[in-house]
């Protein structure tokens, strides 16, 4: 009776340790696609060449916002402020969401675009930045 | 009982085996699809036509500035990335700010835009052409007609149709895009 029972308990724990090992494993690729997704590199660039886009899509007068919350969480995680993540110098267009990183990318509409910055109309919801076309170059 | 622990403990042995597996092949297709960059030259290409058309036409009607009393004007044509605020040399600027030993991007321009004016009543003459950039582009253009290569220039054409008061006219716009290294891995 007691070698019986023995014996129950350790295929119980067996199957224990088995679906422990095999929830692991599957967390742990969970994370590892999330984290594939957030990192720097990629969201910079994606950002960088979504302005571009943007900017070489627009027409003079237009005001374009933004949302940048992805970047910005990510900026604040490495030490950075929202209001320095991207930058304009010329028709190139740098975001910059960790001190090392930076993507540039350049647009072909010669158009004159204001320097961007982050849109305070809501203060306690600062995720977008604005970006004004204000006439051809 | 001996043998069926023994069994036991090499089918969980093929089971991590097979987990392992299963995880390598995730991570290398994740790495694979993140670590490439985004490959945006195709539609860089259709918001430049986008925009050449805007220029050339409006509502339907070609650009008066366009003709002059001979008819195409050659005026237009050589001012054209002024007259219609296009900025192709921005990959100079953007050399100045690499290192220049590196060559990165070899000097040479990374667009080439070209746009043919065929008569309505004659669609296989052009009338009058326009084109800038890097002529260069076009062969790689070219070679991708039978088969996509990913390390050449990606390029777009399309048309239409616009009217300059007198006459009809097509107007065909080739827009080609290089800028392999920022697209390309």
């Amino acid at each position: 009776m007691f070698k019986k029972r023995n014996k129950k308990a350790a295929i119980l724990m067996e199957n224990v340790i088995f679906i422990i090992l095999n929830i692991l494993f599957l967390a742990i690729l969970i994370l590892f696609l999330l984290k594939q997704g957030q990192g720097a590199v990629l969201l910079e660039q994606s950002y960088a060449k979504q302005i571009v886009l943007l900017i070489d899509s627009a027409k003079p007068g237009m005001i374009i916002i933004l949302d940048m919350s992805k970047a910005k969480d990510l900026a604040e995680k490495n030490g950075l402020e929202f209001k320095d993540i991207v930058t304009k110098t010329d028709n190139i267009i740098t975001v910059k969401l960790s001190e090392k990183g930076g993507y540039s990318y350049s647009f072909f509409n010669d158009v004159d675009v204001g320097n961007p910055y982050p849109d305070t109309s809501d203060p306690e919801n600062v995720n977008s930045y604005v970006f004004v076309i204000w006439g051809y170059n | 009982m001996l043998n069926k622990k023994g069994g036991g403990k090499i089918i969980a042995m093929y089971w991590f085996v097979m987990l392992i597996i299963i995880a390598g092949g995730i991570f290398a297709m994740v790495y694979s699809f993140y670590h490439h960059p985004y490959d945006v030259r195709e539609l860089e290409a259709e918001i430049m036509i986008n925009h050449i058309a805007d220029c050339l036409s409006n509502k339907g009607e070609l650009n008066s500035e366009l003709f002059n009393e001979e008819g195409f004007s050659q005026n237009f044509s050589e001012n054209f990335l002024g007259n219609c605020h296009i900025n192709l040399g921005v990959e100079e600027v953007w050399q100045k700010n690499f290192d220049v030993e590196e060559e990165a991007w070899g000097g040479e321009p990374q667009y080439y835009l070209q746009i043919n004016f065929y008569n309505a009543i004659n669609l296989e003459n052009s009338v009058f052409e326009i084109s800038k950039g890097n002529l260069n582009l076009v062969a790689d253009w070219n070679i991708q007609e039978e088969k996509e290569y990913k390390r050449t220039a990606k390029g777009v054409e399309d048309g239409f149709f616009s009217f300059n008061g007198e006459d009809m006219y097509l107007i065909k716009i080739l827009t080609i895009v290089k800028k392999t290294e920022k697209n390309v891995k």
